[in-house]
């Protein structure tokens, strides 16, 4: 010990106190673990009074089933209350209860989902700017990283008030669905809450001492505490996604909703995973795409050409990032709605067949927006880089795919038809366009969708170089080659899902996922080694790119955010009149699914009050902003932005 | 000794792009064989019918 540095004696410390901190905050969690997840009851304590008074004393322990892991276990907490419509279970002012808490709820996941995702690209471009070897990028990285943080400061506050007055609104407005919620997830909100605390304050630590951990060894602590930062936040979501997980697949209950002491039962629902996976992918795409958007509007803003480089460089980072989470986000969701089809076919029939099915439809519609707008941006990005020329030709044959299969992609199933039109179609479905509106044409359009993106984004990567290894000729015939095979298998497993049986069929979409995978990791990976000490056919001129091109940014952040609220909705809604499904029933009066035009209003308001607040925060960010030490790389001259558009 | 793209002869092309499509072609089947079978179902389900 006598040998052991200063140094190394407050390492340890340091150690010891984040080790004391992070049992804290799980306290809760341990003391609420049950002696065994198989039900059997706590050993009782040892005793001096005689073995015959205390099993007259005893009450004997009550055993029920789990609903979903069919194991036996201790009843230990009430049943689940039946409501009835009056001021006790449903005190309300005069308007509908189900609206305040679908705007309180819709705001407060907004700014959730953006707070958690920006510490994120924080991680990834201050890791970036660290083991970049040119100073002046170096410098780019972090200054972006901390306009990325800057802008993220202020919407926790917001994120941390909007959590607070959905609290009050549950409260307030359903306070018997509430405290039954509550009594059961009693040490995972206490843990949510502590680490709320510990995210505020690595988050503050983390942006205030940005200056003084610039160099060295404390920048690689600052990094680290990015990591810490991530590591809360994403386990915050998790934690909050048990409350929704338990509300659409109950399970730790028996039917009647009483507790039987397994929290992680109650934690491990059927449909937790797919929906912490769902939402940690939506959350980065929706996240780059606010980002992106902040951008273009301080683009479309600018003063100089300095400005307009800057923050064109910014959007498109933003873009990349979110667009990285985009592709994948398909088929978690995907994996999502097989994993509701299992759990209740008829709750998978409701979202899909039945009830909601329009409102897939839109989302359909959104999904192909996002990845048509993504692909433009790309296409309109090359125009930045000298020798993109080459590629220009290809960019109609591509438009010509993704609209076709946008179109194969929106094709409902059945239409909403009057007596006298269904009679003249001849039933309905269309004899033509019916065939598209299944999903073995669905999951090939999309597919194809998503592989044509890729193919956007290995010509930007290229677009201003020329592979100079000297395998460059096979490598390019195998980019061909696996792109062409890539396309001719997607679309032959969707035809070929015509000609067997559903059962079969559904099982087609995992190779076709595999397809368009094997297009994004190979063809990317291999399109970059080519690339490594390619000729440069010229700089990338940025700030030099079409208004256009910024515009289809802020698209791209506005459809996100009409997605997440349309899809918020279909998934909080297919528990029809059930608080808790099958276990707590609704009994409000709003225990109906409004009609499609009615949901599409209310998303709508909730988009544009997030955006009036999120513009709100921006303009907050520019107030007392010291000048961005923007410098261009060297031997790069800040370019001449486009003149005309 | 780098040979520049621009000189590799049309011979050469064809043979990468023949080899290519083969490679590409046998991945994918294979990846669907080997996929669907996973899941316990028969890729060639309508052709032994």
């Amino acid at each position: 010990m006598a040998t052991m540095t200063k140094q190394a004696r407050k390492k340890i410390w340091a150690f010891l106190a984040l080790g004391v901190f992070a049992g804290l905050l799980l306290l809760p969690l341990f003391l609420s673990l049950p002696a065994g997840a198989s039900g059997e009851a706590p050993a009782l304590p040892a005793s001096t009074a005689p073995p015959t008074a205390q099993a007259a004393d005893a009450k004997p322990v009550e055993k029920a089933r789990d609903v979903w892991y069919k194991t036996e276990g201790p009843v230990v907490g009430a049943p689940a209350p039946k409501t009835t419509d009056g001021p006790k279970d449903y005190p309300r002012y005069n308007f509908e209860s189900r609206v305040l808490l679908w705007v309180a709820n819709q705001q407060h996941l907004y700014y959730g989902s953006f707070v958690l995702a920006v510490p994120i690209f924080c991680l990834v471009v201050e890791y970036l700017g660290i083991i970049t070897k040119d100073k002046a990028m170096a410098r780019k990285y972090d200054q972006l990283a901390y306009d990325f943080i800057k802008i993220s400061l202020t919407a926790y506050s917001l994120t941390a008030i909007l959590g607070g007055i959905l609290v009050f609104t549950y409260l307030t407005l359903y306070p018997s669905f509430f405290g039954y919620l509550s009594s059961i997830f009693r040490p995972v909100m206490h843990t949510y809450a502590l680490l709320f605390v510990a995210e505020s304050g690595t988050l503050y630590i983390y942006y205030y001492g940005w200056d003084k951990m610039r160099e060295g060894f404390l920048k690689w602590v600052h990094l680290s505490m990015a990591v810490i930062l991530n590591v809360i936040g994403t386990t915050l979501m998790f934690l909050a996604n048990t409350w929704i997980a338990f509300m659409q697949s109950p399970a730790g209950v028996d039917a009647e909703g009483r507790y039987l002491g397994n929290i992680w039962h109650v934690i491990h629902t059927t449909l937790w995973n797919p929906i912490n996976v769902h939402r940690i992918l939506g959350n980065m795409a929706f996240g780059g795409g606010v980002v992106a958007a902040y951008a273009a509007y301080r683009f479309l803003t600018a003063k100089n050409d300095e400005e307009r480089a800057h923050y064109d460089w910014m959007g498109y980072v933003a873009m990349f990032i979110g667009v990285c989470f985009l592709v994948p986000l398909p088929f978690a969701g995907y994996w999502l709605m097989r994993e509701v089809y299992a759990y209740r076919q008829q709750m998978g029939i409701t979202l899909m067949g039945g009830l909601l099915a329009w409102l897939f439809i839109i989302q359909a519609v959104m999904i192909g927006t996002l990845f048509l707008t993504t692909n433009y941006y790309l296409w309109q990005g090359m125009e930045r880089m000298r020798g993109a020329e080459r590629y220009q030709k290809y960019i109609k044959y591509m438009v010509f795919v993704l609209i076709t299969c946008f179109i194969v992609w929106l094709t409902p199933h059945t239409m909403v038809m009057t007596p006298a039109e269904l009679k003249a179609m001849g039933g309905q479905q269309h004899p033509v366009l019916g065939n598209y509106g299944v999903m073995s044409a669905k999951n090939g359009a999309i597919n194809v969708i998503i592989t044509t993106t890729v193919l956007s984004f290995i010509m930007y990567q290229r677009a201003n170089k020329i592979p100079t290894v000297k395998w460059a000729p096979l490598g390019n015939a195998f980019l061909v080659g696996l792109f062409t095979m890539a396309y001719v298998n997607i679309i032959w497993l969707a035809i070929y899902g015509y000609y067997i049986p559903a059962n079969v069929r559904v099982g087609l979409s995992v190779p076709q996922v595999a397809t368009t995978l094997s297009c994004l990791f190979i063809g990317v990976t291999l399109n970059s080694v080519m690339l490594k000490g390619a000729k440069d056919t010229g700089p990338i001129a940025w700030g030099q790119i079409s208004i256009r091109s910024q515009y289809a940014l802020i698209m791209l952040a506005t459809a996100f955010t009409w997605m997440m609220g349309l899809m918020g909705y279909i998934r909080s809604s297919v528990r029809l009149f059930w608080h808790v499904n099958e276990i707590m029933r609704d009994n409000s009066p709003w225990a109906f699914t409004h009609t499609i035009g009615f949901a599409a209003n209310m998303i709508s308001f909730n988009v544009l009050f997030f955006w009036l607040t999120i513009m709100f925060v921006f303009w907050l960010g520019t107030l007392g902003v010291k000048k961005a030490p923007v410098t261009a790389p060297v031997g790069q001259k800040v370019p001449v932005p486009a003149a005309s558009h | 000794m780098t040979e520049p793209v621009s000189q590799v002869s049309m011979g050469k092309k064809i043979v990468f792009a023949i080899i290519s499509f083969v490679a590409a072609g046998l991945y994918f089947h294979f990846l669907d064989i080997v996929l669907m079978d996973m899941q316990g179902l028969d890729y060639l389900y309508l052709f032994r019918k």
